[in-house]
């Protein structure tokens, strides 16, 4: 009996000294953010500079007094790119550590893996450098209320090649070349056809091929017929260096102008002469001249180069999320979501930052225009778009 | 631009024919359709990359000797370990061209696992390639390319028609039980033919190598050479050269070609493959072909 009275005693006082270290003064309140990224695996090369310079933006950030008095708190867990592993910690992120927001994935099959955990739970995610125009626009065309991104969609590579053919190179007219058997080179095509023709230009032809074929001669013969000034190749680099080779060996001497598929420095050797001059779109480059403050803030923390894009995008985000944050008054997710929505005109590290509610894409987001020179890649200009 | 495209299409139609040649070649005798030849093709592509590229910086004639022999080799390795003992076996057909497929799949992954997927080129043959002809320019490595192939064809031809194993070839391609009765080293003969698909096959690979690039899932293009192959009837080898051509020609015209408005070249591989299609049920024999049973 006396035992029972003794662990009684116990348990009460345990259960007092817990309350009692309850009312402790509490540490200063945080805004959480959850960063998911691949820290570790294939993916890990970029997913390394992502949190480096998300943390870098945090500093900054947090340097200058936080937003509103609180410090931003960055809960960052590895996804290894992979969908499982991801899903299961965007479920710890929002249900055990109470994130206000998530910024990450950089890669479009997680955030499409992830969507319905963070949507659920009415918690604002911006993707990185998920590119897939499905990660924020459901199958059924609707938008996806709870995902942003901070990058540009795929195929808006295509309009930007469009409107710098026509402003830049003062293109009339114009020819694509693109394979059919991939949505990525089809829907390229189709934006570029779009943007030209609604500039005022031609397109002479846009042939197709399907994917694995070699030979694209009979197709840019037809397009030579047409005497084009720009030819647009959206594919990866071994379609666009033997139609390169190809059209030069048929005499055609137009401009070539491809995505962000070329830039694989072996384009240099499987296309050789044939690609030099040749134009393409990519979504960063460290010559580009608005990001240098950054990347020596970023080599001086970390003695190394980071590796783009991934790093731009992460650093775009936190500041996009800072100001949402403000302008809403609250962390409250739907207030959030509507804050992130409402973006417009506001000043990132990239450029000018406006969102489409629509389809939660950023508007003219800024691009990369690169040129194959003396066979390497060389920075042209960053080019926006206009409606 | 007719013109042209006739021009391109005979160019792609060339290399097409060298490649249904061998498949041809190994048909008429065994019987069995050798899916295994587009792997074997890859790697003479590959053996070029070596001898031109990788380790040494050989010139081209002898780089395109040295992978003729390569791949020969290989395709000789490729009957003794995949084909042989069904031979000796008497397996039916079918068994020989699940063991080609499973050949080709294994080479094609020995590539990805020690080179790696990377693209290669071969260094061009000319540095100013092509000739201009009225309207229409001609690559002057596609010349090159189609006169080899002719060349190689009619050494073959010559080998078949004028020397003893040429003639114990023809003789197995009518009853090769016979031949075998008659007292003609069976093995032997086979090893012959191997030989001479697969130096073809690597004739072949290295012209695709220095024309387009080098890569491990390159033998995908001989699905239309053997389409070539059937076409003008598995077994004959003036139908391989037809029917490879032949589908060089159609394709070249179809991707230029529209119906209404519509450019037909995204539907290209419906009409070669249609046209397959067609053949077979007005002439199940293909243009040039005699033998009607198995024909898989």
């Amino acid at each position: 009996m006396k035992s029972r009275i003794l662990i009684t005693l116990i348990l009460v006082a345990v259960l007092l000294s817990s309350l009692l270290s309850a009312c402790k003064p509490a540490e200063p309140e945080t805004i959480k953010i959850g960063n998911l990224v691949a820290l570790t695996g294939p993916s890990a090369t970029w997913g390394q500079s992502e949190n480096n310079a998300l943390m870098l933006a945090v500093d900054k950030i947090n340097a200058a007094g936080g937003i509103d008095g609180k410090k931003i708190e960055i809960i960052a867990y590895d996804s290894r790119a992979d969908k499982l592993e991801a899903v299961n910690v965007v479920k710890r992120m929002v249900e055990q550590d109470k994130v206000v927001a998530i910024i990450g994935p950089g890669q479009s099959g997680v955030a499409n893996a992830v969507r319905e955990v963070n949507n659920s739970a009415k918690v604002p995610l911006i993707a990185t450098t998920a590119t897939n125009p499905k990660v924020t626009v459901a199958d059924d065309g609707t938008v996806v209320p709870f995902t942003f991104r901070v990058c540009f969609i795929d195929p808006f590579q295509g309009t930007v090649a469009g409107q710098f053919a026509l402003k830049d190179l003062g293109a009339k007219k114009a020819a694509t070349l693109y394979d059919i058997g991939d949505e990525y080179s089809q829907f390229l095509s189709k934006y570029f056809v779009e943007a030209f023709e609604k500039g005022g230009g031609t397109i002479t032809a846009s042939e197709a091929f399907r994917s694995g074929e070699l030979d694209f001669r009979a197709q840019l013969g037809k397009i030579k017929e047409g005497n084009p000034d720009v030819i647009f190749i959206p594919t990866m680099q071994k379609e666009a260096a033997l139609a390169a080779k190809q059209a030069r060996d048929l005499g055609i001497t137009a401009t070539l102008i491809g995505g962000d598929g070329w830039g694989s420095p072996d384009i240099f050797d499987l296309a050789g002469p044939a690609i030099e001059g040749a134009y393409f779109v990519n979504l960063a480059a460290m010559e580009d001249p608005t990001i240098q403050d950054f990347l020596k803030d970023y080599r001086a923390k970390y003695g190394a180069d980071p590796v783009l894009p991934n790093p731009l995008m992460s650093y775009d985000a936190m500041l996009w999320l800072a100001d949402a944050i403000k302008r809403a008054g609250s962390t409250d997710g739907t207030a959030l979501r509507d804050a992130l929505a409402a973006t417009k005109d506001l000043q990132v590290l990239t450029g000018i930052l406006t969102i489409d509610p629509s389809n939660h894409n950023p508007l003219n987001k800024p691009a990369v225009i690169q040129q194959c020179k003396d066979g390497k890649f060389t920075y042209v200009k960053t080019f926006v778009t206009t409606d | 631009m007719i013109f042209q495209t006739i021009i391109t299409g005979l160019s792609i139609g060339s290399i097409y024919a060298l490649m249904a040649v061998g498949y041809s070649l190994v048909f008429s005798v065994l019987n069995f359709s050798n899916f295994a030849h587009g792997a074997v093709i890859t790697l003479g592509a590959y053996v070029a990359w070596a001898v031109m590229v990788n380790i040494f910086q050989l010139p081209f004639l002898p780089a395109l000797l040295i992978s003729m022999l390569g791949a020969g080799i290989i395709a000789f390795l490729v009957e003794r370990i995949a084909y042989s003992s069904l031979r000796h076996r008497r397996a039916p057909s079918l068994y020989f061209m699940i063991s080609a497929m499973g050949m080709a799949i294994a080479l094609q992954n020995v590539l990805y696992a020690t080179i790696g997927a990377n693209l290669y080129a071969l260094p061009p043959v000319f540095a100013q390639d092509s000739i201009q002809l009225g309207t229409a320019v001609i690559s002057k490595m596609d010349l090159f390319a189609f006169g080899f192939s002719i060349l190689a064809i009619a050494l073959l031809t010559f080998i078949l028609n004028f020397t003893r194993v040429g003639t114990a070839i023809r003789a197995a391609s009518h009853d090769a039980e016979m031949v075998s009765v008659l007292g003609v080293n069976l093995d032997m003969l086979v090893a012959v033919l191997f030989l001479l698909a697969g130096a073809l096959g690597g004739m072949a690979g290295v012209f695709m190598g220095v024309k387009y690039m080098v890569y491990p899932s390159m033998g995908w293009i001989t699905n239309k050479a053997y389409i070539g192959a059937v076409i003008g009837g598995l077994g004959s080898l003036p139908g391989a050269i037809v029917g490879g051509i032949l589908l060089g020609l159609v394709e070249a015209l179809i991707s230029v070609s529209t119906i209404g408005g519509v450019p037909l070249s995204t539907y290209r591989d419906v009409f070669s493959f249609g046209l397959l299609a067609l053949l077979l049920i007005v002439r199940p024999t293909g243009l040039f072909g005699r033998h009607v049973e198995e024909k898989l």
